[in-house]
Order: C-alpha cells, then sequence, then structure tokens
C-alpha cells in the first residue's frame, strides 16, 4: 500500500479514536471522506501499474472494470466499499453521519481491498 | 379513598338528595374502605351519622421539568455524559443513529426514576438485564437528573451502582441545594410513576393496542386516579355477593338436612323431624321453632314425650306394698283379739250412757227410754251416769285404740292403689301397655274394698303382676326412646348449628336491597364521573390523532373505557371512509402506533401528573414522511405547556420540524469507540455542514493534508442540503406526496443532477447549472466545481475562501424562489 493510502487511512482511524472537542460530532463525515479518498488512491496506483489510463475514467467504470482484472469477489467488495462510503460523504434526505461500527468496517475493508490489489494481483486475502 | 374523590361521591349524594337514603351510608362507608363498610353493615344504626361532607378537593402536585440528564456507565454510554435541556415547556428533539446511544438516556432516566424499564418487562428481559452496564466503563455507574420543581426550585436526583452489583440494586436519591439527601420516594411520585408514566416508547405504545382489551382499559383508566371508586364498588359487590353466598350455603346445606329429617321420620315417626320439616319448607323458615325443636332438654313432642314419660312411671316402693299389707292384718288381728273383752264391753256401755245423757240433755226428759221407769232420770242420775261414762270411756280406749288401728292401715294402704296413669293410654301407638293397664287398673279397683282382709289379699295378689309388667313396659320404653334419640341427636345437633348459620345469613340478607341500591348508584355515579373525567384526555387524543392521522382515512370519533371488570375495554369510535363501526384489524401497523401515541400522549400531559415533562423514544419508526408532519405538528401542540423531549434515530422528524417552521431544539448524539458520547446542539443539516467545515479550516491540530481532503466534502453535502430542502419545500408547497418527492430525490445521482432538480425543476437539465450559477457569479460556479471535484481530491486553494464562497452560495440559493 502506498504511503499516501496508509496515511489517509491512519488520520481516519485518528478521527475516530481521539476524543476531541474540535471534531465533535463531525469526525464520521470527516473519516467517511477520508477513507473513500484512500481506497481511490489505492485504486489509481492499481490501474497506474495494470492497466494505465483507467484511473482516469469515472469512479463507476473503474468499478465496472475491475471485474475484469481482480477477482470477482474482490470487485465486488471494493464497489460494495466505495458505494456505501459514498453514500456517507453526501447528504442524503433524512440520514444521519455513519457510526463508529460502520466506519470501522468499511476502513478494515479498504485496508483490504487496497492491499490485495497490491500484494496478491488481484485476489481477496481470506478473511482472518 | 383519595379525598377529592370522597368529595365528588359526596357531593353526587347529595345533589340527587340521596343522602336521606339508608343505602347513602353504604356508599360512603364503601369509598373510605372495606372495614368501614362492614363495621357500617353491622351496626344497624338507621340513619348514617358520618356523613359529615369530606374535606375540599387538594391542589394538583407541584410540576418538575427536566434540566439536564447525565448519565455514566450505563449501556452504550461509557464516561459522563450530560443532556442539557431547556428546564421548561418546549420541544426538544435529540438525534443519532440507531447505535448512537441516544435511547440509553432515554432508558437511563426511565431507570433513575422507576427502578426498571419497560424493555426489561418483555422477552428479552434477561438480555437487557445482564447488559445494562457499559462494557468500557462498567464502574462506576451512575444516572442522575437536575429538575426545576415548581415551588422548590431545582432538585438532583441520582441513582447510583457499586461494583458488581444489579441493575435492581442500585441506590436513588434526590438532594435540593444546602439540604439534606432524601430518598428518591420523598418526591412522592411513586404512584404518579404509573398512572402518569411519562416515558414513551414505540416498543411500548405498539404493544399497548395488543395486549388485549383490559389492558389498555387499565393503562387509560389509571391516569384518571379512579381505582379506589372501582375498589368501593368492589366492596359493595364483594358485601352482597359474600351475603348471597352465605345464604346460597344455608339453602344448600339445608337440603340434606331435610332429607335426613325425612330418613328420621320414616324410621320412628319422630314428631320432631316433623316439625323440623315444616318450620324449614316454606318460603321463610321458623328458626326460632327450629330452635327449640332441637334443644334437647325442652323437647317435648308427641312420642318421644310418652316414651320418656312412660320411662320414669313408678309404682309405690314394693316394701312399701308388703309393708302395708302385714298392717293390715296385724291391726285386723288386734282388732279380733278385743272383741267381747271388757274394754269392748266398757266402750258399748260408755256410749250407752252417753247416748242416754244425750237424750236427756236434749229433751229434757225423766223416763228412762229403756226400762219405761218414771222419773228415773234425775239430775242424780245424771251425775252418776256422767262419772260412770267417763269411767267407762277409760276402760274401752284400748278398743278404741284397736279400731283406730284397722281404720289406719285401710287409709295407708288405699293410698298405695294409685290411679293408671293416663300416658299408658297415650303411648298404646308405640308400645303395647294394655296388659299394664289392665293390672294398674286391677290394682286400683281395691279402693272399692272395705273389709282389712280383702284389702290385704288384693294387695299382696296384684302387686307383683302389675310390678313385673310396669317393669317390662319402662324397658321397653326406653329402648325404643334411645333407638329414636340415636337417630334423632346427630340431625338436631347438625340443624343447631345450620340455625346459627341460617340466622346469620338470614340477618345478612336484611341488608340486600340497600345494598344493592347502593352498589347500583355507585356504578352509575363511577361510569358517570370516569366519563367526565376520561372526556379531556380523549378530546385530546382525538385532536391528536387528527394531526397524526394524515392521509388516514381512519376516523377517530369518541374514546371511552367501557364495561367493567373482565369486560372492561376502551371503545374506539373509529370510521373508515366514512363507514362506521370498524375495528381496530383494519388499521397499519404505523396507524395503531400513531393511535396508541395519540391516546397516551395525553395521559403523561394532564393537568394531575406532576411530571411536567414527557420522553417519548423513538416514534417515528415506521411512519411515512406524511404522518412524521403530523406528529411533528402534535409534538409542538404538546409542548406548548409541557417540556417534550423526543429521541429518533434519523433526521425524518427533525427536518419536519424545520421545514414546517416548528420551534424546536435539536441535539444530535454521536458515539465514538469505546462509549465516548458526543452531544452537541444541531441546527439544519446546510448549516451544520458549514460550521463543521469551518471548524475543520480552523482545528491546526489537524494535518492541512487531511484538511485540504475533507472540508470541500462538507461544502458540497451543505449544497446538496440546500437543493435537498428545495425540492422538497416547492414540492411539498405545491400538494405533491412525500413519498413521490423522496423517489425523486432518490433518482438524483450526482450534485448536478440534484442542482439541476432544485434550479429548473428537471434533473436532466445538468448541462444549464454552471450557466445559472454563473448568473450569480463566476465565484458561484467556481465553488460549485471546486466543492465537487475537491471531495476526491486534496483541495489545492485558499480554504477559508472555499468555506467562505460555499457559505454564500447556499445562503443564495436558499433564499431563491
Amino acid at each position: 500500500m502506498s504511503s499516501l493510502t496508509a496515511g489517509l487511512l491512519v488520520e481516519a482511524h485518528g478521527l475516530l479514536a481521539y476524543s476531541d472537542a474540535a471534531t465533535a460530532g463531525l469526525w464520521p463525515r470527516a473519516a467517511a471522506l477520508l477513507a473513500r479518498q484512500a481506497l481511490e488512491q489505492g485504486l489509481n496506483d492499481f490501474w497506474q501499474v495494470r492497466a494505465p489510463g483507467v484511473e482516469k475514467g469515472t469512479r463507476r467504470s473503474q468499478m465496472l472494470c475491475l471485474r475484469s482484472y481482480a477477482d470477482e469477489q474482490l470487485a465486488e467488495e471494493a464497489n460494495h466499499t466505495w458505494t456505501a462510503l459514498s453514500r456517507a460523504c453526501h447528504h442524503h434526505a433524512y440520514e444521519l453521519s455513519p457510526t463508529a461500527s460502520e466506519l470501522k468496517r468499511w476502513m478494515r475493508s479498504v485496508t483490504d481491498v487496497v492491499d490485495s490489489l497490491e500484494t496478491n494481483g488481484g485476489k481477496l486475502r481470506s478473511p482472518a | 379513598m383519595e379525598e377529592s374523590l370522597q368529595r365528588i361521591v359526596f357531593d353526587r349524594l347529595k345533589a340527587d338528595g340521596s343522602l336521606d337514603h339508608d343505602w347513602s351510608l353504604y356508599v360512603i362507608a364503601a369509598c373510605n374502605s372495606e372495614a368501614e363498610l362492614a363495621s357500617a353493615l353491622d351496626s344497624s344504626s338507621t340513619h348514617p351519622a358520618s356523613t359529615q361532607a369530606p374535606p375540599a378537593m387538594p391542589t394538583s402536585p407541584a410540576g418538575a421539568y427536566l434540566h439536564s440528564v447525565t448519565v455514566q456507565g450505563f449501556r452504550g454510554i461509557g464516561p459522563e455524559a450530560t443532556l442539557q435541556l431547556q428546564a421548561g415547556p418546549g420541544f426538544t428533539l435529540v438525534v443519532g443513529r440507531n447505535g448512537s446511544d441516544k435511547s440509553s438516556f432515554a432508558d437511563a432516566l426511565e431507570v433513575l426514576f422507576t427502578g426498571d424499564s419497560h424493555r426489561w418487562a418483555g422477552r428479552r428481559a434477561q438480555v437487557w438485564k445482564e447488559g445494562w452496564r457499559n462494557l468500557h466503563h462498567p464502574h462506576p455507574a451512575m444516572v442522575e437528573a437536575v429538575l426545576l420543581i415548581e415551588g422548590s426550585g431545582r432538585a438532583t436526583a441520582t441513582r447510583r451502582w457499586k461494583k458488581e452489583e444489579g441493575v435492581e440494586a442500585g441506590v436513588a436519591e434526590v438532594q435540593a441545594p444546602g439540604k439534606v439527601k432524601q430518598s428518591l420516594d420523598s418526591l412522592g411520585w411513586t404512584e404518579a410513576l404509573v398512572t402518569h408514566r411519562p416515558f414513551l416508547s414505540y416498543n411500548e405504545l405498539s404493544s399497548m393496542l395488543d395486549e388485549g382489551p383490559g389492558k389498555l382499559y387499565d393503562a387509560l383508566s389509571l391516569v384518571l386516579g379512579l381505582e379506589d371508586l372501582v375498589e368501593a364498588q368492589t366492596a359493595l359487590s364483594n358485601s352482597r355477593r359474600n351475603r348471597k353466598k352465605a345464604m346460597d350455603a344455608a339453602k344448600k346445606a339445608l337440603v340434606p338436612l331435610r332429607a335426613r329429617l325425612d330418613q328420621v321420620h320414616d324410621e320412628g315417626g319422630d314428631q320432631r323431624a316433623l316439625d323440623c320439616l315444616a318450620a324449614t319448607g316454606g318460603r321463610t323458615w321458623d328458626l326460632d321453632a327450629l330452635e327449640a325443636l332441637t334443644d334437647d332438654d325442652t323437647t317435648a313432642a308427641g312420642e318421644i314425650d310418652w316414651l320418656r314419660r312412660v320411662v320414669v312411671l313408678e309404682l309405690p316402693a314394693p316394701a312399701r306394698v308388703a309393708e302395708a299389707a302385714t298392717g293390715l292384718r296385724r291391726a285386723t288381728l288386734e282388732r279380733e283379739a278385743a272383741t267381747g273383752s271388757g274394754s269392748h264391753r266398757a266402750g258399748t256401755l260408755a256410749s250407752l250412757l252417753e247416748g242416754a245423757l244425750a237424750y236427756h240433755e236434749h229433751d229434757n226428759v225423766s223416763d228412762c227410754p229403756v226400762c219405761n221407769t218414771s222419773g228415773a232420770l234425775d239430775p242424780q242420775w245424771k251425775d252418776r251416769a256422767q262419772d260412770e261414762a267417763a269411767r267407762l270411756r277409760v276402760e274401752a280406749a284400748s278398743w278404741e285404740q284397736a279400731l283406730g288401728a284397722v281404720r289406719g292401715a285401710v287409709r295407708q294402704a288405699k293410698e298405695l292403689l294409685v290411679p293408671a296413669p293416663t300416658v299408658l293410654q297415650r303411648a298404646a301407638d308405640i308400645l303395647a301397655p294394655g296388659a299394664v293397664f289392665e293390672a294398674w287398673q286391677q290394682w286400683r279397683a281395691g279402693i272399692t274394698l272395705t273389709a282389712p282382709e280383702e284389702l290385704s289379699d288384693h294387695m299382696e295378689k296384684n302387686f307383683e303382676p302389675l310390678h313385673s309388667a310396669l317393669e317390662t313396659l319402662k324397658l321397653e320404653a326406653r329402648t325404643e326412646l334411645e333407638a329414636r334419640q340415636d337417630r334423632w341427636r346427630p340431625v338436631a345437633r347438625d340443624l343447631t348449628q345450620w340455625v346459627k348459620e341460617a340466622r346469620s345469613a338470614s340477618l345478612g340478607m336484611e341488608h340486600d336491597s340497600s345494598l344493592k341500591t347502593a352498589e347500583d348508584w355507585l356504578k352509575k355515579a363511577g361510569d358517570s364521573i370516569r366519563a367526565q373525567r376520561f372526556e379531556p384526555i380523549g378530546n385530546q387524543a382525538i385532536k391528536l390523532w387528527e394531526h397524526l392521522r394524515q392521509q388516514s382515512n381512519v376516523q377517530l370519533g369518541k374514546i371511552e373505557l367501557a364495561g367493567a371488570k373482565t369486560r372492561r375495554h376502551v371503545t374506539l369510535d373509529v370510521t373508515v371512509d366514512g363507514v362506521a363501526g370498524a375495528a381496530l384489524g383494519v388499521m397499519s401497523q404505523g396507524e395503531l402506533h400513531a393511535l396508541a401515541l395519540s391516546m397516551f400522549l395525553p395521559r403523561a400531559t394532564i393537568a394531575e401528573s406532576p411530571f411536567r415533562f414527557v420522553v417519548v423514544d423513538d416514534p417515528v419508526q415506521s411512519m411515512d414522511p406524511a404522518r412524521v408532519d403530523g406528529l411533528a405538528r402534535a409534538f409542538e401542540e404538546v409542548a406548548q405547556e409541557r417540556q417534550v423531549i423526543v429521541f429518533t434515530h434519523d433526521d425524518r422528524l427533525p427536518e419536519a420540524v424545520r421545514r414546517l417552521g416548528i420551534e424546536a431544539t435539536t441535539i444530535g448524539v454521536t458515539r465514538r469507540p469505546a462509549s465516548v458520547i458526543e452531544l452537541r446542539p444541531a441546527s439544519d443539516p446546510m448549516t451544520t455542514y458549514l460550521s463543521d467545515a469551518r471548524a475543520l479550516e480552523n482545528d491546526s491540530q489537524l494535518p492541512e493534508d487531511v484538511r485540504r481532503r475533507v472540508i470541500p466534502g462538507f461544502c458540497r453535502s451543505a449544497l446538496e442540503a440546500v437543493f435537498t430542502d428545495k425540492v422538497r419545500g416547492r414540492r411539498l408547497a405545491a400538494g405533491a406526496e412525500h413519498a413521490a418527492v423522496e423517489e425523486e430525490l432518490a433518482l438524483t445521482n450526482t450534485l448536478t443532477e440534484l442542482a439541476a432538480l432544485a434550479l429548473f425543476d428537471d434533473k436532466d437539465r445538468g448541462s444549464d447549472v454552471m450557466s445559472r450559477l454563473n448568473q450569480i457569479g463566476g465565484w458561484a460556479a467556481d465553488t460549485f466545481k471546486q466543492v465537487n471535484k475537491g471531495a476526491h481530491h486534496p483541495y489545492p486553494g485558499s480554504l477559508f475562501r472555499l468555506v467562505t464562497d460555499a457559505e454564500k452560495l447556499c445562503k443564495q440559493i436558499g433564499a431563491r424562489k
């Protein structure tokens, strides 16, 4: 995982873990934004190695392409996590920001997806 | 009974002129207590002496508002977290995702005051009870509420738990500033917490209508404070029922007794049994007669009596009879021995002389009537004759004595010849006394005998047969008597016992009609008082339902508490599409829930309640958006006079509150890992996003790269929020249905589509968005572009500028028509 991706995830974790009046209440959305960018950064890194240029397409296209380059399960996981994070990053009628446990789950998923893309050539690691 | 209720009952009795009647005493006594009723019924005083008016009504209790709630180590709340509230009427929304533990505040409040939670009443009770401590922060565990009490100011109610203690073990206290701690009970809320329960949760409300008509009735009627009235009614009807029971028991017990009496009579013709049957055969019982009949010592009825009298029959003792016979013989012998003796002759001569003297004296004659010698009876003769007679009389004494002894012996003997007693003839039906009777007649016949020898022969001949026949008869009589008594006594004993029961039962029934009148009166009065008390609650419920029903075709006409005891229920005059008499069955879950809320909000907020607050947990749940609008209106109305605190898990209710312009305070709840709870005032989402963006921009602790990556996302969400509100406000104002609007909003996939929908009412006019924004200003289009892009990449420009422009753009769009 690139240091940029890892750094974004560390910051996202930090927002969750450390109680801080300045970020009280806003940390869920902020963490979601960082986690999503970490996932997107990981995807960019992957495309640049495996299929340069794909990273310039929309995220929706990238998610569709991923099915041809990576394990189908991994592509599904990436798509699901990205969709969930995107939903958390946008304002949606009647919805409140995500909970800490949702964010933790998504962030673990981002780590798994990015690691697998980089080291296993696109195969999802079996869950520990 | 509560004094105010007694007063109401008394006034009603007075108003309809019933105080003059005896039964009104029973009403009043029953209203005091069951014991009082019992004593009123016992002392059969004819007119109520204690019908003095009870004291006037007490005033309603001092109301309490919540100033703050602090929770620590309870369920999802770890370190201390405080929910600040405005202690006064008003509407507070506490908003947090499921899992943010906003509901832990509601639960903690309930546990603080009641020591229990409705959650612990259901199926999952054990799970809740075991998991009440916070995992990250199991100790100390504490719930504290600062109250503002009308008239007495602040007070802090606290419940604390020691290490390892179960949830029910916590100690609850209350303390006013500068005063000593007291038990929480000193607030006097114990009863009100049940009757005016200020905690309403979705689960509880939903189950309320499912739990059967009796439960719903109880839940609603508790608030009316009329249980005492029901108790008084019960006391009266119990009293009547017990009396009737006693009477029925007496009647029932009589049946086998009468059968036994029949049997006793059949077996031995016992008159007593017949008399007892007669005394118990009619509509009323002759208990006095029965008592006399069953009293063993005084009973003198028919055959038993004859038998008893036969048993005690006595003849002269045989020794006396023998003695009398011997006496007769001896006297006779002695008289015979003296016959012809000097004494006998002297006596005869003395009698002759005495006759002559009497003759001389009487007729004054002097000629001798024996020898006809004239002049022989002269005074000298008289003197001599007198002397001679006296001398002869002395000489004749032993003869006289022998005659006297015979007369005495005869007299004594005849005294023993007693007549045959009549009982012998009377007993002829039961015994065979013929022989005895004849022997006795024979014995008696001796009375006519004059000769002493015959008399003594008679006695010696006839006594022994009579005596032995009589003894035989007496034995028969005794045997018969005992047989009869053996049959009778057990029945008599049981009858004696029964008479006691029957007497008390009859006595009890004397009050029956008065008690019935009292019971009927109190029932009618109770129904009327109940209806009168429930009316405002029912009316408010209908009003709330009007808010909540929205598009529902279910109309609620009237709510009444009806029936009593096992048939008590709540009558809901429900009309569906104008068709009356519809049941709850036709209502959807959402409608039922709204209906329950309509009925229970008034219960929690009536004047008699000491709680000026009501806590409602998650009322939205399955409600459709239109009903959420109604819910917001309903709370707004209640919040005019009460502190309404509503916990909700999404933004639907806050959104409706904002859109409808309802005055409310919103508090957001988030929960960080390790059960750290954050509470902060929340405004509308747009304002929140923008102030969050500004806070991030100012947070120099945060790495700059992070800020550049995160802030544009917040700015974009602010724009999304303002566009969304715009679409929703316009559509709903034009009469569109909530569901349709939400569906349309959900179809917008990008910020541009949403902007197009907001700006042109058409999500497909995305290509016109930039030119419209350029009309506002180049900065506007630029900001739109930057926040859209910046959500994915670090923003390179001035963050201060970006947030400022975003604020400006949001305001301008929000202000546009």
